[in-house]
């Protein structure tokens, strides 16, 4: 089977649709979206539309998300960021709203949990970027792979032993085998905002029989989501960082 | 609440059943106890009576073996072999005055020393005693002997020694003219004489009387048997209390719907609520397998729609034919089974299963119209079902695509939206003249992100045990390869036209025998290819870990197997 996994669209329409054409080419059987598909951007309910009309394809909340419900208060964001939300809480219609308010915080599949930022504390949003958070999730689940996005960054956890991990960035698009006899954390990036410095949009496929991650970064036409932004009140700061992906 | 709504006689049966039988386990328990209470506080004033008796007796024989080692022959050597003090020589005088003054601080506890032939009348055995005499002297190892007995109408614990005589005895005891003057002064020439060196000269026994503990022990019987009694119709009205609320009051109401859907209908079986409750399960089943023949079982109206022919019946509901009266448009019915609906725990399998319909969109699932109560109204489904359509001789491998490539994408379909079927069978699908497969039925079906119904309920596996995968039938739920076991048993059906064990009914655990001891499978049937059997057996492999993991993976290996070919 094999599962695409990606997340933080944060309403870049562009960047999503431009994903999706590309893993028309990935033979891809199921979806799984982390989250966070509105917020910075100035396309969240297309977005919630075209997820939500995914075949096979289940969403989990993000923390941009529930704010747009105000189910955790925007005023704990950046200022962009909590702008952004106060946007998008304007535009997003009824029925993209409940459908926001019904994604579950965390998903298990077989041997794959996911979850938006961490298993731990799914509602607290923490980055899972280094040995401490990490050992937390490894704790909170029993899982061999557990997928989450939230910092924007690809990246792969893998567990040493009871004391330590291994950390490495993912760069560009790159086929991992991953250590069967290892639990992983993988990070699959950010669709509509990656902070890599690649500003191309991310996304990954899982093959279950291989047991092989693919990290595809994909070329989008970024002119259009900061063309719709620029129409907007939103800060400057959020079209500049998709230019340079940061 | 009342619950003779069906005849007097069923509605106290199982009440009195259960009261008297619980009258009779109680009651027989507090006998139980009071005749153990009893046996053991015997038991241990026997062992106190025994050890308190022997030890008297010990000490009456030390006082004995003293005058005869020690006393007496100091006395003779002081006075010379003639004399005769019995006050100081003889051993019986001594410890029968000793024992008579211990007896006047110490009244319960009896020493006597009694013989067949003795110089003093008052010391001649008794009855009892001549036997005791009889039963030490058939023997001459039984040197000691305790039990009770009972005298002049109560019961002594006795314990007794035998005697016999000694050289030194004879002088006393031996010829009347050699014995001192003394002694025949005393007693005369007629009693005690006549013995010789090691004849039994008498039995010395301590009897402690035990009558008046032994009744004070069997009051204390009776005393216990009388709280137990007390306590036990306490606790038969606690017990009888709580079973009328919690069994009686609820089984009521449930045959009060049953009675009136029976009323004048059905003549009442004899026999508790339990046999009335299996009757009318009995019927329902008969009900509902004339609704699964077709027969005239057809409701009317349905809000603004007539009902007609019934299509299949599923895990909780009927799915019928019928027509919009206005618009003269065929739909297709899916009615809940009102009475299997009463119970709390199947109206929650169905709400979900009708939530599912609603919310799925699949070209394998009918499209809803229109939700009224507890039906269902879809767009019409057409065709037969796959039961019917599964040929005795299996179908071809053109017909197998076109199957399962539908089967295969709705259940994988299910599983990304995190649920599991769990009662896949032939009879839950529809296939169109078209081969257009349609779903029916998902009333076991379990939702990962809801509580599943039948966990929360505590009840066990539900559903066809045929087709019921391993795990499920340990009471396993929500495991997407529990659904792969049943698309691999039906893989089996389509190619073989048969399930690869027998179809006989049986239990729960012989189901797991049988599904275990599935060897590998070699070959379906002949003109199938061998690439298939593999599929197959490893669909339906016993250990879930060792199945598919997931259905794309089944159907990838199966496309490529119907590619081959």
């Amino acid at each position: 089977m094999r599962l695409m996994v990606f997340s933080d669209i944060h309403g870049n329409l562009e960047a999503l649709q431009s994903v999706l054409k590309d893993s028309e080419k990935q033979n891809i059987h199921r979806h799984i979206c982390l989250g966070d598909l509105v917020g910075y951007g100035p396309f969240p309910n297309e977005c919630v539309e075209i997820v939500k009309n995914l075949k096979k394809c289940r969403c989990i909340a993000g923390n941009h998300d529930v704010a747009a419900l105000w189910e955790t208060s925007p005023y704990g964001m950046s200022k962009s960021a909590k702008e952004a939300i106060l946007w998008t809480m304007e535009q997003l219609t009824d029925t993209n709203k409940d459908f926001l308010a019904n994604l579950p915080d965390r998903i298990d599949l077989s041997d794959m949990s996911f979850v938006h930022a961490n298993p731990y504390n799914p509602r607290g949003w923490h980055y899972v970027l280094d040995r401490k958070y990490a050992m937390r999730s490894f704790a909170a689940t029993h899982c061999k792979y557990l997928f989450i996005g939230h910092s924007h960054r690809p990246l792969i956890i893998s567990r040493k032993n009871f004391l330590s991990v291994t950390v490495k960035s993912i760069h560009g698009s790159e086929k991992i085998l991953p250590d069967e006899k290892k639990r992983h954390i993988i990070n699959c990036g950010s669709v509509g905002q990656p902070r890599d410095d690649d500003p191309r949009a991310s996304y990954l496929v899982f093959d279950t029989l291989k047991q092989e991650i693919e990290l595809h970064r994909v070329i989008y036409d970024s002119s259009v989501t900061v063309a719709a932004l620029q129409k907007t009140d939103l800060p400057s700061s959020l079209y500049k960082r998709l230019i340079k992906g940061t | 609440m009342k619950v003779n709504s069906h005849g007097p006689q069923a509605t106290t049966n199982l009440k009195q059943r259960f009261f008297l039988w619980s009258a009779i386990i109680l009651l027989g328990g507090g006998v139980i106890l009071s005749l153990l209470s009893f046996w053991n506080t015997r038991r241990l004033l026997m062992n106190d009576a025994m050890t308190k008796s022997e030890v008297i007796l010990r000490e009456v024989e030390a006082i004995r073996f003293y005058i005869k080692q020690e006393l007496r022959p100091k006395m003779f050597d002081l006075h010379g072999n003639d004399t005769f003090i019995v006050e100081a020589m003889s051993t019986t005088y001594i410890s029968t005055r000793i024992m008579a003054r211990f007896a006047e601080t110490m009244p319960d506890y009896l020493y006597r020393r009694a013989s067949l032939n003795p110089h003093n009348p008052d010391n001649l055995a008794d009855p009892f005693e001549e036997e005791m005499f009889t039963w030490f002297e058939e023997d001459s190892n039984r040197l000691f002997w305790q039990g009770i007995v009972k005298k002049n109408g109560s019961s002594y614990f006795i314990s007794m020694v035998p005697d016999y005589f000694s050289k030194s005895c004879i002088r006393c005891h031996g010829k009347a003219e050699e014995a001192p003057q003394e002694l025949t002064k005393r007693y005369g020439t007629d009693g005690g004489f006549r013995f010789k060196n090691g004849d039994l000269a008498g039995i010395n026994s301590v009897a402690i009387p035990v009558s008046e503990a032994m009744r004070e022990a069997w009051y204390g019987s009776i005393y216990l048997f009388i709280i137990t009694l007390g306590g036990s119709v306490l606790l038969l009205w606690l017990l009888n209390l709580l079973f009328q609320r919690l069994v009686i009051e609820r089984l009521g109401t449930m045959l009060a719907l049953i009675g009136e859907k029976k009323k004048g209908k059905a003549k009442l079986p004899m026999g508790d609520e339990i046999d009335f409750l299996h009757a009318s399960l009995g019927s329902l089943n008969q009900y509902v397998s004339s609704a699964r023949k077709g027969s005239t079982l057809q409701p009317n109206f349905i809000g603004d729609y007539i009902v007609t022919d019934p299509i299949s019946a599923g895990t909780m509901s009927w799915i019928y034919n019928g027509y919009e009266q206005k618009t003269k448009q065929k739909v297709s019915f899916k009615i809940g089974y009102g009475q299997l609906l009463q119970n709390p725990f199947y109206r929650a399998c169905f709400e979900t299963e009708l939530f599912l319909f609603k919310e799925l969109d699949h070209p394998s699932i009918p499209k809803v119209k229109e939700h009224l109560n507890d039906t269902l109204i879809f767009e019409q489904i057409h065709g037969n079902s796959l039961n019917g359509v599964l040929n005795p001789k299996g179908i071809d491998l053109r017909q197998v695509k076109l199957l399962f490539s539908q089967l295969c994408d709705l259940i994988s379909t299910l599983h990304s939206a995190g649920i599991v079927h769990h009662d896949l069978r032939p009879d839950v699908f529809m296939l169109s003249e078209k081969d257009k497969l349609l779903m029916i039925d998902m009333g076991l079906a379990s939702i990962d992100q809801q509580e599943d119904p039948i966990i929360a309920a505590g009840l066990g596996p539900q559903g066809d045990f045929l087709y019921m995968a391993p795990e499920v039938l340990q009471g396993s739920r929500g495991n997407p390869c529990s659904d792969i076991y049943g698309l691999g048993l039906l893989l089996y059906i389509a190619l073989s036209g048969k399930l690869p064990f027998d179809e006989e009914n049986c239990s729960k655990n012989k189901w797991l025998r049988k599904k275990e001891d599935i060897a590998t499978i070699e070959k379906i049937r002949e003109n199938i290819p061998d690439s298939f059997a593999p599929i197959v057996t490893k669909a339906i492999s016993f250990d879930y870990k060792e199945r598919y993991q997931w259905v794309e993976d089944l159907w990838g290996d199966l496309n490529l197997a119907l590619r081959d070919d």
